[in-house]
């Protein structure tokens, strides 16, 4: 069952993409960087660091990865056939 | 599990893969083309003007066949904003003039996924095999050469060569350890919207002109901060598409807060500007948003531009190697134009059974000697006009614009340009028919709605005017072909001079525009007789010459492997 957002019609999340977005706790520095770029609103700040929220509204971007001068976030592909997907792109 | 093998694995069914793939099934290799979504193209996101180049000097298959396009575009109108509140606003526009536009198209806007899809198809019925929702996770190294890929289902696909379009990120290229990580400078991120709106409403306001905006930092409208690419609009058949881009980081490191400033930017432009206010928004209902990462401004510098292309065993194409362009800020006619040689490139290697990298250098040397890649891989225009926002000068700002997105562009883009066409002419002095068929046989299906192929039901079948036209059109090609031969010859060598010949005859050029664009009225008639005769033609006239191809059958030179 695809998932949808109010915030971001014509897109739709499917499968389990699992955690593919890993932050490495001990490079963090809990700059904030990767919360600035993110339309997803996928991080959050916890005790100083910044931790996955929720990786539902991700589009896949890198964006996180690029931002993170501290090489603290591991981006990979989420498994094939989940993630986002949208006819309007 | 057991190893599947192949001769060529294509990583990615966007807009580059297909061709790639394509091109090697037709050469009789054993072909893969992997793909991490469930179809092809759900996963590419942009506002897409395709520049008519990549039609005319890419893939033969495109040119001759029937992709689905949303509008054909004629050119950009700019909006200089000086004061929003003030409605203190001026018009650059460099625009193909009637009788030629719109079937003379400077691009066509296109979705994603229809486009991407239509590319696997041709890539399949060609014979390649196309898996989706499968995800290349990792590279098979033995002694060095890539020999294969391994997937997130831990299948192991052996192959003599991979061909990776994997798009910007290149996160399985910086895991082979062929690319880096690029700095958020260099990357764009693109937020974009689809508006369902009328199309009466579209035609009456856009036409077939783009509509792109460009302000200065504090009026918040091409985001931000000295930053912003700009605003741009694409009117499609029934939407509208809709993008504001900006960098990750500024020149100082800082990463703005885009998730704040993309919807305060959104807000001001849709309720401030005014033909998007009063002429669109009353019709206008937003469909969809979503955004992508692209790197607009690796061309630029000269340590990521020279980052490799290839390694043993692996060619990269399209935006994993860097190819967006920094102008115009389309990867689509690179991503095809390196798929291509990457294609040829992997069938020489194959054929001569060195995948090393020092042969597939060669791949290298073809990119670098792409007048149109070089020439979109390294313009500056773009970057200069963000500093020109930032300046509050209007006369740089003005200028800024017109040379990239106005006439100014001639200045720049006319030798590539020129250059290419020379070249095709010399390769091939017949192609002047199918780049004529192309233009007509896209507005056939745009006008109708369908593909060439599909025959409407109680259209008639006689050829009309427009068919004598056109072979009128062919016997004049074919008379002249060996002297339009032997002028491209002669004239490809000094295509150097033309952006400045343009430069210092700009003034009459521009006059000629300009008169071109007044004299408009005079031509109506003639319009309309050309938009009705190729909207009711028999459309068998549109296919022209390479019908082989068109029709997608392999060719003849098939590579015979031992």
């Amino acid at each position: 069952m695809a998932r949808t957002s109010e915030r971001f019609p014509g897109v739709e999340w499917v499968g389990d993409t699992g955690v593919f977005i890993k932050i490495d706790e001990k490079r963090c520095t809990g700059c904030g960087n990767c919360i600035k770029v993110c339309l997803g609103c996928c991080f959050e700040i916890e005790n100083k660091l910044a931790r996955i929220k929720s990786l539902d509204e991700c589009m896949e971007c890198a964006s996180c990865w690029y931002v993170c001068g501290e090489g603290a976030i591991d981006f990979a592909w989420p498994p094939g056939g989940t993630g986002y997907r949208s006819d309007w792109g | 599990m057991m190893q599947q093998e192949y001769d060529v694995v294509v990583i990615g069914a966007g807009f580059g893969g297909p061709v790639a793939a394509k091109k090697c099934a037709d050469a009789g290799l054993k072909t893969l083309m992997l793909e991490r979504s469930e179809n092809p193209g759900e996963k590419v996101i942009s506002g897409l003007t395709i520049p008519i180049y990549g039609f005319l000097f890419g893939p033969s298959f495109i040119r001759d066949g029937n992709p689905p396009i949303e509008r054909p575009v004629d050119g950009i109108r700019n909006y200089v904003i000086y004061d929003m509140k003030a409605e203190d606003i001026e018009t650059v526009e460099l625009r193909i003039p009637r009788p030629l536009s719109p079937i003379v198209a400077f691009g066509y806007n296109a979705y994603c996924k229809p486009f991407c899809a239509w590319e696997a198809e041709q890539a399949v019925n060609a014979g390649a095999e196309l898996r989706t929702s499968t995800t290349a996770v990792d590279v098979i190294r033995e002694d060095g050469y890539i020999k294969g890929i391994v997937t997130d289902r831990g299948e192991i696909i052996r192959s003599r060569i991979v061909i990776n379009c994997e798009g910007s990120q290149g996160i399985l290229a910086v895991k082979a350890g062929v690319r880096g990580k690029y700095p958020p400078q260099a990357i764009s991120l693109a937020d974009t919207y689809d508006y369902e709106c009328p199309k009466e409403v579209i035609d009456r306001v856009f036409g077939h002109t783009l509509r792109f905006c460009w302000g200065f930092d504090e009026l918040k409208i091409a985001p931000p901060l000295g930053h912003g690419n700009g605003l741009m609009s694409w009117p499609y058949r029934n939407s509208i598409h809709w993008m504001q881009d900006q960098c990750l980081a500024l020149d100082n490191g800082q990463v703005p807060n885009l998730r704040r400033l993309f919807d305060e930017y959104h807000e001001n432009i849709t309720t401030q500007l005014p033909w998007w206010r009063d002429e669109i928004a009353p019709s206008a209902k937003l469909r969809a948003r979503m955004w992508e990462g692209f790197e607009i401004f690796v061309g630029l510098d000269d340590r990521l531009r020279n980052m490799p292309n290839y390694t043993d065993g692996m060619i990269l194409a399209g935006d994993v190697a860097g190819l967006e362009s920094t102008g115009l800020c389309d990867g689509v006619p690179t991503a095809w134009f390196s798929a291509d040689i990457a294609a040829d490139v992997a069938i020489e290697a194959i054929t001569a059974m060195d995948c090393s990298a020092k042969f597939l250098e060669r791949y290298n040397r073809r990119i670098k000697a792409h007048s149109i890649i070089q020439w979109a891989i390294t313009n500056n225009g773009r970057w200069n006009l963000r500093k020109a926002q930032e300046s509050h000068d209007r006369k740089e700002l003005r200028a800024r614009v017109d040379y990239q997105f106005g006439p100014g562009i001639l200045t720049h883009v006319g030798t590539p340009l020129v250059k290419s066409i020379l070249r095709g002419i010399r390769k091939d002095p017949f192609v002047i028919k199918k780049w004529a068929r192309m233009f007509l046989r896209y507005y056939y299906n745009w006008e109708n709605e369908c593909s060439s192929q599909d025959r409407l039901p109680g259209r008639r079948k006689k050829k009309g005017a427009l068919g004598i036209t056109l072979v009128f059109f062919d016997a004049l090609v074919i008379v002249f072909s060996p002297i339009n031969w032997a002028i491209a010859c002669l004239l490809e060598p000094l295509a150097g001079a033309v952006n400045l010949l343009i430069k210092a005859f700009r003034p009459v050029v521009e006059l000629g525009l300009r008169a071109s664009i007044k004299m408009e009225p005079l031509f109506n008639p003639l319009s309309r007789w050309m938009i009705d005769s190729v909207k009711q033609a028999d459309p068998s006239i549109f296919v022209s010459g390479s019908s082989e191809r068109f029709r997608g059958q392999p060719r003849k030179d098939r590579v015979s492997l031992s």
